[in-house]
């Protein structure tokens, strides 16, 4: 898989090429608009991962003109614009996605991870971690042969955990996946939901499962997995 | 009336200086007109006694006082001229005294002899009768032949009084009349006048920092009201202009922040994610990445408020109940609070429908109610009402918290301020929260106000105008009329018209 980046701050273009070479991806580096154009014009890429405010040729005017050459190249826009208005226009140009600064790198990778995906996975219906079950079809949760009964939100956060095991998930990953943003800087409401989740799931075991990595968020993992290779 | 108004001191100046330039010309008529009379009054009797004169001086030295009187009373026949003539001869002998005169307007009987030193030349002087009239008498000395002799010539000076009584009556009636008129017209006057400023003063009235566009009516009278219309009009093309810079800077501040905060997280996330750190160094890290979250939410509220300064409102508008909004993000919220110990009561909430965009509309709630529930002690208790009058539509947030001291009431909504410095810090707020819901309020045309007391709690109050649906129209149709004309035709919805309509009408 061959991933160019077109943006024009060298240090943000490099830390974002190192974290998705440690994904095992291909990236190049374009630092500019016009040299963005070389790079799709010479190479065959799999992902487009463009900013927005580029020397030369603008990442719309890019944009715009990759469509027309490679109608099927999926786009992600990578900006520090936030308005709807943006992100709508940039959609109806042909953007895959929208991610705005600053992000968390783990929400680029799923996100590339997404729009690599040639054919959608299979979702599975039951998600499995070490001794903790949690069914889709039923809502049920498990540890052990002890069944856990959890609130609406709770699942939800639980789910979202568990969908990606021993990678750490911003609060702002999941305040925008289980909430929505207008809880984002005022509230403490992660927090909160996580220590009840616990409570229930990890508090009566002796193996914990769910973990807060300080200054980043929550994961799920046991005490022998490592972190999830993303992050290293 | 206004006791301290321009116009009222201006008239009441006018009032005492017309009543003292009235006063000081009258008492001049009064003073002039009395002095003429009586001296034309002198002039005429000085003739008649220059007539006794020539009598008494053509006369023999022997001629006898009934010659004398004979000769008077033919040639200046005092009687029917209503005039007193006495001559009386030195020493102290009289030799003729004028009858009663036929208006017997005096008692020739009555006058007072000439009493004191003979005067060597003529005089004019005024004596009382003993019936209490007062006369004017002329007395001229005169040394013939026969003697020396003193005439008296005299009448009665009741003409003159009347007419002095009747000019002071003329004058007492006018002086107020003419004193009214001027203070009642200068009062006018300068209410006339400074209608001009009136008017700019309710266009300024109208205009808000979100609507700087609009300008002071200007006269063009070339005078100072021109000018000063002028000179605010400057002034406030200034402060526009300055307020658009500082948006901008602001707006342009957050967003360059960014790329570098996202470098700076992701590159601490990323060796902390490694696992290679232990101990100190760790959750030394981590205190950073802390930080850095908190300036994220930092510029991501600046950014929101630079947007509403510049009156963006984004997203889409439509009919809401508040209400049911309120109470599902309470119910979001619910655990929160319950987690604090404290009772979120949604019971007194009516549906109340407004029209706002639900996201951000939203997002005063959740900033309210974070509040609410940061700043009340365990076992506190927030209660959600809603309520509906003629005028608006109204949400109110309470708690049982602490309170805010009312001499920060004025000054929550600002920018950064924050009651308990220490005790904000830990919670990580940044000082926004409730800037950005009054933001949010002002772009949707509604108010946010604070009611608080130390120890007993605050209260928010949400107030949305509810507009009747024919304002709401007559301006959709006036904007669209407008924007006809400059071409723009992609405006649809009431939507539109109620964010144009909000700077006008509702402020």
């Amino acid at each position: 898989m061959r991933l160019l980046i077109v943006e024009d701050d060298p240090k943000l273009a490099e830390f974002v090429a190192r974290g998705l070479r440690a994904e095992l991806y291909a990236v190049d580096l374009a630092a500019d608009g016009r040299e963005g154009q070389n790079y799709i014009n010479s190479y065959e890429y799999d992902l487009l991962i463009l900013d927005l405010m580029l020397p030369f040729v603008s990442g719309s005017e890019l944009l715009r003109r990759v469509r027309q050459s490679h109608p099927s190249l999926p786009v992600l826009i990578l900006t520090a614009r936030d308005t709807i208005e943006e992100k709508v226009r940039h959609f109806e140009a042909g953007a895959d996605d929208y991610l705005t600064k600053p992000f968390d790198f783990a929400e680029l990778v799923v996100r590339v991870k997404a729009l690599l995906r040639r054919t959608p996975i299979e979702r599975t219906d039951v998600l499995l971690f070490s001794d903790l079950e949690l069914n889709r079809l039923t809502r049920e949760v498990r540890r052990g042969d002890q069944r856990i009964e959890l609130t609406g939100k709770e699942y939800a956060l639980l789910e979202y955990l568990l969908s990606s095991p021993c990678r750490v998930f911003s609060r702002a990953m999941i305040l925008e996946h289980v909430w929505d943003q207008s809880f984002e800087g005022v509230t403490n409401i992660v927090d909160v939901y996580v220590r009840h989740l616990r409570r229930k799931v990890d508090d009566c075991f002796p193996v914990k499962l769910i973990h807060t990595v300080r200054g980043v968020g929550y994961c799920v993992r046991d005490s022998e997995s490592a972190i999830a290779p993303d992050l290293q | 009336m206004n006791h301290r108004s321009l116009a009222f001191r201006l008239a009441v100046w006018y009032a005492v200086l017309m009543s003292l330039t009235f006063a000081l010309v009258g008492a001049g008529i009064f003073y002039g007109l009395t002095q003429y009379v009586r001296s034309s009054l002198g002039d005429s009797l000085r003739r008649r006694s220059v007539q006794v004169e020539q009598i008494l001086a053509q006369s023999p030295s022997d001629v006898t006082d009934a010659a004398i009187a004979e000769s008077i009373n033919t040639r200046v026949a005092p009687e029917f001229n209503n005039r007193f003539v006495r001559v009386t001869r030195a020493p102290a002998s009289l030799v003729y005294r004028s009858g009663a005169p036929t208006d017997r307007s005096f008692e020739p009987l009555g006058v007072p002899p000439f009493g004191g030193v003979w005067p060597l030349k003529s005089v004019t002087r005024s004596t009382v009768t003993a019936q209490g009239l007062r006369l004017i008498l002329s007395t001229t000395p005169l040394v013939t032949a026969s003697g020396q002799y003193l005439i008296e010539l005299g009448t009665s000076l009741e003409p003159i009084e009347t007419l002095q009584q009747r000019l002071l009556a003329l004058l007492g009636l006018l002086l107020p009349a003419l004193v009214t008129c001027a203070s009642g017209g200068g009062y006018l006057l300068v209410n006339w006048a400074l209608r001009p400023v009136d008017r700019m003063s309710q266009t300024a009235a109208h205009m808000s920092l979100r609507n700087l566009e609009a300008r002071l009516p200007v006269s063009p009278t070339g005078d100072a009201l021109e000018r000063l219309s002028l000179a605010l009009n400057q002034l406030l093309a200034r402060l526009r202009d300055s307020l658009q810079t500082s948006r901008r800077f602001l707006a342009d501040a957050s967003h360059e922040l960014r790329t570098p905060l996202t470098i700076i997280k992701g590159e601490l996330q990323e060796i902390v994610g490694k696992q290679i750190l232990h101990g100190e160094v760790r959750d030394r890290l981590g205190s950073v990445l802390e930080e850095v979250a908190r300036l994220e939410n930092l510029v991501a509220g600046l950014l929101v408020l630079s947007r509403l300064d510049a009156g963006e409102v984004q997203g889409d508008w439509a009919d809401l109940d508040l209400a049911e909004l309120t109470l599902s993000t309470a119910e979001q919220m619910r655990l929160m609070a319950e987690d604090r110990g404290i009772q979120i009561d949604t019971q007194a909430l009516i549906p109340i429908v407004i029209r706002g965009d639900r996201a951000r509309l939203k997002q005063v709630i959740v900033n309210l109610l974070a509040n609410a529930i940061r700043f009340t002690p365990r076992g506190g208790m927030v209660t959600l009402r809603s309520s509906q009058s003629s005028l608006y539509s109204v949400l109110e947030v309470c708690d049982t918290g602490i309170g805010i001291p009312a001499a920060a009431l004025p000054h929550v909504f600002d920018r950064f301020f924050r009651v308990d410095e220490a005790r904000s810090r830990e919670d990580g707020g940044a000082g926004l929260g409730l800037s950005i819901a009054k933001s949010i309020c002002s772009a949707h045309g509604a108010q946010l106000q604070v009611d608080s007391e130390v120890g007993k709690g605050s209260c928010f109050c949400l107030m949305f105008p509810r507009l009747p649906k024919a304002v709401i129209q007559r301006a959709a149709q006036a904007l669209r009329s407008e924007h006809a004309n400059d071409g723009d035709t992609d405006l649809t919805g009431g939507e539109s018209v109620l964010v144009a309509l909000r700077p006008r009408s509702l402020f």
